[in-house]
Parts: structure tokens; sequence; C-alpha cells
């Protein structure tokens, strides 16, 4: 404590010497400031990830052990293997479906991440730099998309994919989630190419390359930050929709499952916190990583 | 016919064309997907759908719509739902401003707090559902351990089995996410701010909020619009954090509509009526959104 008090300290040294010092009370409200939003995001995440590592009897404390006396795995061991050892998570099978519904859930986000960046990538960069007759009513069409409450298109699909006999498979969702993923796609893709320069492909043009060509070899290299920014988002939408795999399918991604367990009486919430830390895993450090790519293309693509 | 008309690229003409064939693929998915099926969901809306889905059943105009407009449940969820929409809207930008002003500011740990802001937007909605309800949990809850360990309250509360307390509720667990999203658009929009104005404006002898009010502000306005537009679009359309939390209740203390259209749908079928709702609160959010825009939106201001 006392040297994170001096580094305070010394930053405050340091800007007296600059000659724009921020008060004593400013510096107070500022870090008093930080703590509570600290707080605000920590508190939450910091219970689940307790609750996960602590025993049942240690659950029954109260007040809750927000600093817990011991630890344990043994939640995280019952949902992987599925044995519950007898004091785990009683007659429900998660421990045997969560290993599976993650893969599920991988399996969607990874195709859709993959099929979206091909098919809104040719679409954004068309709109970009070869404005098609109706391209704007396009762009206004896919901004619109956003209104559509998903509810609202679910009928006719639970519909369709029950003929075709594709309900509760991989594939229902792979289909059904280009209807969010594939608009977010364009829009940021889209304002990515707007920011690319121009001369590289109009030297290409003069060289005698083909337009795909130029695409394939020019565009597609120097739009790796933006393309990977697209990823991450797609694969963060596909990993965290509900509502569509909770109708078309019977749990088999990983949303929809930790619901379910949810709504079994036979369980605990120790077990289901350390499923749910596991689905929470992918999708944070996957944006951690990627951060500035993330929020760069996120403002650039939302923020107009 | 791609070979052949690369040879005469500047000819608007063909790139036009060829901006079309690429846009082509996304176009067709788009309208398969959202078009067709939204239209769909306008013609069950007007019909007596069987619980099967699969025919319309008899043609009965605006009977379905007449029905719910003089529904006092559809009354009652509009009222809630525009009271979660109202605290949804005004506190998760509220609060992400307040969190992009303090993240703008220099302070020791900046970068690991700005990290700290993407948790929550990370997070998939159902969990951030499932994470709060437990955390609000009258028994194993890390929020009753919190507020009697401060003395805020006597003893273990029961907060989403109570109709005053559970809507607050659910309104707070979509706030702590969403105060993060517009709190990453805001900081964006700020670290964009040219630091001459501000400091011209100290030189000039403003104070803190005068720079707030007349640099601040108008230069986040844009971004402000566009993170209130959205946050009101996903204000109506929130399923997952309601499902999770409350399923609707207590009673029907949480019945927003995106709840009262699944419950028609798939408890009680009713595919007719829901699909009018449907319709009904699709027209909501898209109105929600340009009423925002209309509002807020000034043309003297040039959007920058």
């Amino acid at each position: 404590m006392t040297t994170l008090v001096e580094r305070i300290a010394l930053r405050r040294a340091a800007e007296v010497r600059r000659g724009r010092p921020r008060s004593l009370k400013a510096t107070v409200v500022v870090y008093v400031c930080v703590l509570l939003f600290a707080i605000w995001v920590l508190l939450p995440v910091w219970y689940l990830v307790v609750s996960s590592l602590i025993t049942v009897a240690q659950l029954g404390i109260k007040p809750f052990p927000i600093i817990p006396s011991s630890i344990t795995l043994d939640n995280y061991l019952s949902v992987l293997t599925g044995s519950n050892g007898g004091k785990g998570i009683g007659s429900t099978d998660l421990g045997s479906r969560l290993l599976p519904a993650i893969g599920n859930s991988f399996l969607v986000s990874a195709v859709l991440v993959v099929f979206n960046l091909v098919v809104a990538g040719a679409a954004a960069y068309a709109m970009s730099r070869y404005p098609f007759r109706g391209g704007r009513l396009f762009e206004l069409s896919v901004i619109a998309t956003r209104v559509v409450p998903a509810i609202a298109i679910i009928g006719p699909f639970f519909v369709a994919f029950r003929v075709l006999g594709i309900l509760n498979t991989p594939l229902a969702l792979i289909i059904s989630y280009n209807v969010f993923t594939l608009p977010l796609a364009i829009m940021i893709l889209k304002n990515y190419f707007d920011q690319l320069p121009r001369e590289l492909e109009e030297a290409a043009k003069i060289d005698g390359a083909s337009r795909l060509l130029t695409l394939w070899l020019i565009i597609v290299p120097i739009a790796r930050p933006g393309l990977v920014a697209a990823g991450v988002l797609i694969f963060l939408e596909a990993w965290s929709e509900f509502f569509y795999s909770l109708v078309l399918t019977n749990q088999l991604t990983v949303t929809p499952l930790l619901a379910g367990f949810q709504s079994v009486q036979q369980f605990n919430w120790n077990a289901l916190a350390a499923a749910t830390v596991m689905s929470m895993i992918p999708p944070v450090v996957l944006v951690l990583f990627f951060q500035r790519h993330v929020v760069g293309a996120l403002t650039a693509g939302i923020g107009k | 016919m791609a070979a052949t008309a690369d040879l005469t690229a500047t000819l608007p003409r063909a790139d036009r064309s060829f901006g079309f064939r690429l846009a082509l693929p996304a176009i067709l998915i788009l309208v398969v997907l959202l078009a067709i099926p939204a239209i769909l969901t306008v013609i069950y809306s007007m019909h007596n759908v069987p619980p099967s889905g699969v025919s319309f059943g008899a043609f009965v105009g605006f009977d379905n719509y007449t029905l719910i407009f003089s529904s006092p449940v559809f009354w009652r969820s509009v009222s809630t739902t525009a009271i979660f929409a109202a605290g949804f809207v005004v506190f998760s930008t509220l609060i992400g401003l307040m969190m992009a002003l303090l993240l703008n500011q220099p302070f020791i740990g900046r970068g690991i707090a700005r990290a700290m802001l993407i948790i929550p937007w990370a997070t998939p909605w159902l969990v951030i559902g499932i994470l709060w309800k437990w955390f609000a949990d009258g028994s194993v809850g890390g929020l009753n351990a919190v507020l009697t360990q401060l003395h805020v309250i006597g003893e273990y509360h029961e907060f989403l089995s109570d109709p005053k307390l559970a809507l607050p509720l659910t309104i707070l667990a979509t706030v702590w996410r969403q105060a993060s999203f517009a709190g990453i658009l805001l900081l964006a929009g700020l670290q964009t701010l040219p630091e001459e104005l501000s400091e011209a404006a100290q030189l000039d002898g403003a104070s803190v909020w005068d720079r707030f009010v007349h640099i601040t502000l108008p230069w986040l306005r844009p971004m402000l619009i566009t993170v209130i537009v959205l946050n009101v679009i996903y204000a109506f359309l929130q399923f997952d954090v309601v499902f999770a939390m409350t399923q609707g209740g207590p009673g029907d203390a949480t019945q927003v509509l995106s709840i009262l259209i699944y419950r028609q749908l798939f408890a009680a079928t009713h595919v007719g009526v829901g699909s009018a709702l449907a319709v009904v609160l699709g027209v909501v959010s898209l109105l929600g959104g340009l009423l925002v825009v209309k509002l807020l939106y000034r043309p003297d201001v040039p959007a920058t």
C-alpha cells in the first residue's frame, strides 16, 4: 500500500516539475473514483469467481465469504468430468454436457467468423470502392437490421428448420446467427476500407492487375487489423448469443445449457459458477488480447 | 465475364457491376434470412396461426392487433418496458460517461483500469443475467453480504422475489454491462479531443465545469447520440438478462415486451398474437431510435 502511495506522490512531484500539477484534492478525488470504479466492475465478477472456488459448506456461510479462507478446484473438476463425487451437482448431467456445449459454441463461432469475413468483406469492399446501384439503400438496410427483434423472425426460422430437419444442429445456428453477425461485420469492414488509402489499388490497376487479384493480394494483407477486429467481434456475438440457440436447439451451445442448468432444482450455485466462469473466459480473453484492434473497430464501425 | 470486364476497368458501369457481384452473396443472405422471415411474421400476425406454424390458418385481419391493444397485460408490459428502457438508457449512458471521463485522466494503473472497463462488455448477456441473479440471491448472494456488512440492511433479503425490487435489479444488471459499452465508445471520443482546446480554456480561466459543458460535451455530442440511440434499441430488445434473472416475475413485475412475446409464442403457442406483438416491438424500437435522433440531432452542429 505504501508503495502505491509513494508512486502517486512521485507522479505528483513529476507533474509539479512539469508545471502542471493537479491539486491534492483533485488527486484524491481521482483515486477515490478509481477505487469506486474498480469495485463496480470487479465486485460481481469477484463474487462469481469466489463462488466457483469454494465448497457448498463455505457457500452456506452468512455473510458470504468475500475473502474465502480456503479454495478448491472441485467445482471445476465436477463440471468438466461429470463426476460429482456425491457432493457436487446432484442429478443433473451438466458435467457431461458442458464440454460438448463449449465445443459447439466454438464450432459455430469459428465457422461464422470465417464465413462472414469472406462474405461481409467482399460486400464491404464493394460498398467502399465500387459503389453499385442500390448500394446506399443496402447500407441503410444493413443499419436498420439492428432494430429487428430476434423474436420477430424466429418463428419462420423454427418452422423452416423443422421442415429441413436441421433443428438442434450447429448448422441451424450457423445459418440463423448471420442475421446479426453479417450486418455487424459489413458495417465494421466498410468503415475500415473507407479509411484505407486508395493509391495502392490505383497502382495495381495501372500495372494491369485484375480487380479480384488486387483485392486478394493488396487489400486483404493491409486490411488485416480490420479483419482481425471484425473477426473478434463476430466471435464475441456468436459466442454470446442465447435466444436463437434456446429456441432452435436443445441446449446445444453453452448459453442455453447454463440457463437450463439454472432452472434445475437439484444443483448448487458453486458448480454453475464454475461453468459460468469457463463460458466467460474465451470472449473476455479474446477481447483483452485484441483490445486495441477491437476498440478501434467498434468505435469506427458503430460510432458513425 | 470478369476477365473481359477488367480490360475496361475504367468504365464506371463495369465497376458498378463488379461491385454488385461482390456484394451479391451478402445481399442474398440478408434478404433470405431477414427480409423474408420478417415479412412472414407480419403475415402470421394477421392470421389465426395453428400452434405448429406450418400453415397460416384463417386470415383474421387486424384482430390480433385489436386483441393486443385492448389487453391490460399488454399495457402493463408496455409500462414495464418503458420504465426498464428509461432506467437502462439514462444510467448506462451517465455511468458510461463518468467512467470515460475518469479513465481519460492520468493516474497510475490506468491501463489496467481500461482493460477492466472491457470485461462487462465482453461478458455474454446471459452470463450477466446468471451472475446478477445469484449475486442478488437471498441466501448465498454477495449483494446481501455486502449490504449487511455495511449495515444498509439488517438481514438477508430475497431481492428478486420482491415485486418492487426485481425490476430495478434487472436494470442494475443490464446497466452494469451497457455502461461499459458506453464508456468504451465515449472514452474513444474523449481521446480524440485536442488537448490545446482544453488548455486554452484553462488559461482563459474556465472552471472544470465550464470546460466540461462548453468543450467536452459538445465534442462528445455525436458519439453520445450514437450511444443513446443504440441504448434505446438495446433496451427494447433486451431478453437474455431478464429471462435469466426473473423470467418476467415475480408475477409480471419484470415482464418486458420481449418476455411477453416469448411466453405467447412458446409457452402459450399463440403464434398469431405473438407475431403481432413482435411486429409492435420492432416498430416501437425503430420509433424509439428515430425519436432520439430527432430530439438530439441538431443539424447546426457539425457531426465530426
